[in-house]
């Protein structure tokens, strides 16, 4: 399969993980072992200090996985950078899921706070990758900053329901000159599938493995569903092959040169 | 007593008790700081100065680490 | 912070593909090796799609057997984007002294004719007369004369036009993002410049001199014209000066580069192709037939679902007349290639010459009035004027 290109690195799995919604730490471990991610979510919260065993974060293997930080509870720019800041220091890693997400309903990206914040951030050396709504004009203008994908949402965090930014997620993934990640609303295996046929280079999954009865094998399930699709993907499938409808013949006078 | 502004709540400790260090007072809360990011009087401390970071009384700490997210 | 793939300028992709002449044999014999079933795969795909193979399929011999498939789906698809209509422009040419020798062209600084170029009120009159016509969409072209034809002159022309004119273009000698940003802020909105060919080889041997001779400079055109804000670049080559399959394939690459940095232009393709002209010798290229223009044509269409497509009237009427449902969308009429030729300004009274001399022959000479007539005998409707710039700008 071929490789999947962020800023200067590479990466064999194309399927990237959320790890929030894991009913056990030691179930989330193993879910994201079964996917194959190689790319895992996470956030940043305030510590409980007055519990001391909230990390559950300690299950994943940092030297095998790469740790994504999200800023998500971001409402505005300024709240996304401090958060990306927060989370550079944390690690040493500079790569960011910028998350500015107002609405507390949907969970619904600003354009305007996000675009702002994907600015600010670039400048200071962070590898962006900005959650939006599947909005081409925008993904011209993040990529315009230099953000290092864009990451358009199928359907709002959470709702499963699948591809329904369908039509702007073709305009995206065209005119797209960076890797186009569809992240949030992946329901079902055969979205994610669907989602790689139409030519995205990756996407993200949360909700749908971790709140499964089985996480870890919708999680095996999501990660063939991946691999298929791109395999289809690069294999050329044809489109509908409609038959011209009868009409005057347009290139007949050719016949007498 | 001394106060520390902590995560928004107030921790008070007694005169001769306050932590010296963010070390320190990452020790006394149980936290472990590999994995925490902080912020004292909003500006971000590198994991390798805390035990050099000194605090006083009534600065306002921000303790954040990694949790599970989408 | 730059990917890995905006990295890549458009000399660096086309040197690591082949594309500039080096792999000439490879693409001819990748061109010849197309079967039908990847042709009909070619054209399962939906329309607008681009991928180099796809166009390579399209514009391949064993394409040749499906133009009328290609056709209707062209048709249809232009039908679709741009609606019963073409636009209709004028040129007006300014000069026709050169600094370059171009070996095809009629303009060629070493062939010896009278040269005229027009003062601003010169220019201004014969615009005035295109107007009376009914185009409001004029391009103003010019040889290598950047002394006289100036981008000071251009600039105050365009804004003695644009009263007159709701869209005005250039096509004339490379310039750089900063002139044509002037150029831009003086009320023209679009620059056609032709790389002529993306051979290397063919390139130094038809521009053995002066300021074209550099191909590199001349590549890099199209993008200082995106980057001045011009809301149309047109792009192409000149069809005869090297096999017509693989500078297609070239083209259309550019295009796409183009398409996909400057996202607030629009990339359009003409199709001039080799025509007498004075004291040129066409022995020396390989002309295409019709069909083989058709095809490109199709081809390019059927990968660039919203690129203008526009034809001149170097080609005869009978073929244009059918072209206008092969996807063109903008063609020109009544045109005069000679400074002066709408007035029929003579050179010298009494010098016996009947005009200026014309960059290349006309073949379709009917009025902008048969055109239109043409047209709207075919369902089109002529469309004079696209959009107003006055809305937009002071």
């Amino acid at each position: 399969m071929d490789k999947l290109v962020i800023a200067d690195r590479q990466f064999t799995s194309r399927l990237l993980m959320g790890t929030g919604k894991f009913s056990s730490s030691k179930v989330m471990a193993e879910a994201i072992e079964s996917s194959g991610a190689e790319i895992v979510t996470v956030a940043l919260r305030r510590v409980d200090i007055t519990n001391q065993n909230d990390d559950m974060l300690a299950a994943i293997d940092r030297t095998k996985y790469l740790l994504l930080p999200n800023t998500s509870g971001a409402r505005t720019a300024d709240e996304a950078v401090r958060l990306a800041r927060l989370a550079r220091a944390a690690t040493g890693i500079n790569w960011v899921k910028l998350e500015v997400t107002p609405d507390p309903y949907y969970l619904l990206p600003d354009p305007v706070e996000t675009l702002k914040a994907a600015e600010i951030l670039v400048k200071e050396g962070f590898i962006v990758l900005p959650y939006i709504n599947a909005d081409p004009i925008l993904s011209k203008r993040l990529q315009d900053v230099g953000t290092a994908t864009v990451m358009p949402l199928a359907s709002p965090i959470g709702s499963n329901q699948g591809l329904k930014t369908r039509a702007a997620l073709e305009i995206i993934i065209e005119q797209a000159n960076v890797p186009v990640v569809v992240d949030a609303g992946l329901g079902l295996p055969s979205h994610a599938a669907e989602a790689m046929e139409m030519g995205a280079d990756a996407v993200l999954v949360n909700t749908a493995i971790a709140t499964a009865a089985e996480p870890v094998k919708m999680a095996r399930a999501f990660k063939l569903a991946v691999e298929a699709g791109r395999t289809a993907y690069l294999s050329g499938a044809a489109a509908e092959f409609k038959k011209a409808s009868a009409s005057s013949p347009l290139t007949g006078f050719l016949r007498d040169e | 007593m001394d106060v520390l502004k902590i995560n928004g709540g107030e921790k008070s400790f007694p005169d001769d008790k306050m932590p010296a260090t963010l070390a320190d007072l990452l020790s006394i809360l149980g936290v472990d700081s590999a994995t925490v990011v902080a912020e004292l009087d909003g500006q971000i401390i590198e994991r390798a100065n805390f035990p050099a970071t000194h605090l006083r009384a009534g600065q306002n700490i921000e303790l954040v680490r990694f949790v599970p997210g989408g | 912070m730059k990917t890995i793939a905006q990295h890549r300028d458009i000399k660096k992709i086309l040197a690591d593909r082949g594309l500039d002449g080096c792999g000439e044999e490879m693409w001819k014999q990748r061109l010849a090796e197309i079967t039908p079933a990847e042709v009909e795969w070619a054209l399962s795909r939906p329309p607008g799609y681009y991928v180099l193979d796809r166009l390579l399929i399209l514009v391949s011999p064993a394409a040749e057997n499906y133009l009328e498939q290609m056709a209707q789906l062209a048709h249809r698809l232009t039908l679709q984007r741009f609606g019963q209509t073409i636009r209709l422009y004028a040129p007006l040419y300014l000069s026709n002294f050169c600094v370059n020798d171009c070996v095809y062209c009629g303009f060629n600084k070493s062939h010896s004719f009278p040269r005229i170029r027009l003062t601003l009120e010169q220019a201004v009159a014969e615009a005035g007369i295109i107007a009376k016509e009914g185009f409001r969409d004029l391009l103003l072209v010019s040889s290598e004369d950047k002394d006289f034809i100036s981008v000071d002159y251009l600039a105050e022309l365009a804004a003695k036009l644009r009263p007159k004119f709701s869209s005005l273009s250039v096509e004339i000698y490379q310039m750089t993002t900063e002139e044509y940003a002037k150029l831009f802020a003086a009320g023209i909105e679009g620059v056609t410049l032709y790389q002529e060919t993306y051979d290397r080889g063919t390139y130094s041997r038809c521009h053995p001199s002066g300021p074209k001779a550099d191909y590199d400079y001349r590549l890099s055109a199209p993008e200082a014209i995106a980057r001045a804000g011009m809301r149309e670049i047109g792009i192409g080559v000149l069809l005869g000066l090297s096999d017509w399959r693989s500078e297609t394939l070239v083209l259309a690459e550019h295009a796409h580069y183009l398409i996909k940095r400057y996202w607030q232009s629009r990339v359009s393709f003409s199709f001039p192709r080799l025509r007498p002209a004075r004291d040129v010798d066409r022995t020396q290229f390989s002309l295409l037939s019709d069909k083989n223009l058709v095809q490109m044509i199709l081809a390019l269409r059927l990968c660039f679902a919203d690129a203008g497509l526009t034809i001149s009237t170097r080609e005869p009427a009978h073929l244009r007349d059918h072209l206008v449902k092969l996807g063109i969308t903008k063609m020109s009429a009544g045109s005069k290639t000679n400074p002066g030729g709408y007035s029929g300004r003579t050179l010298r009274p009494g010098s016996g010459q009947a005009g200026s001399v014309e960059q290349f022959e006309i073949d379709d000479k009917r009025t902008p009035a048969q055109i239109a007539d043409m047209l709207k005998s075919q369902d089109l409707e002529p469309v004079w004027k696209d959009w107003d710039s006055a809305f937009t700008r002071p």
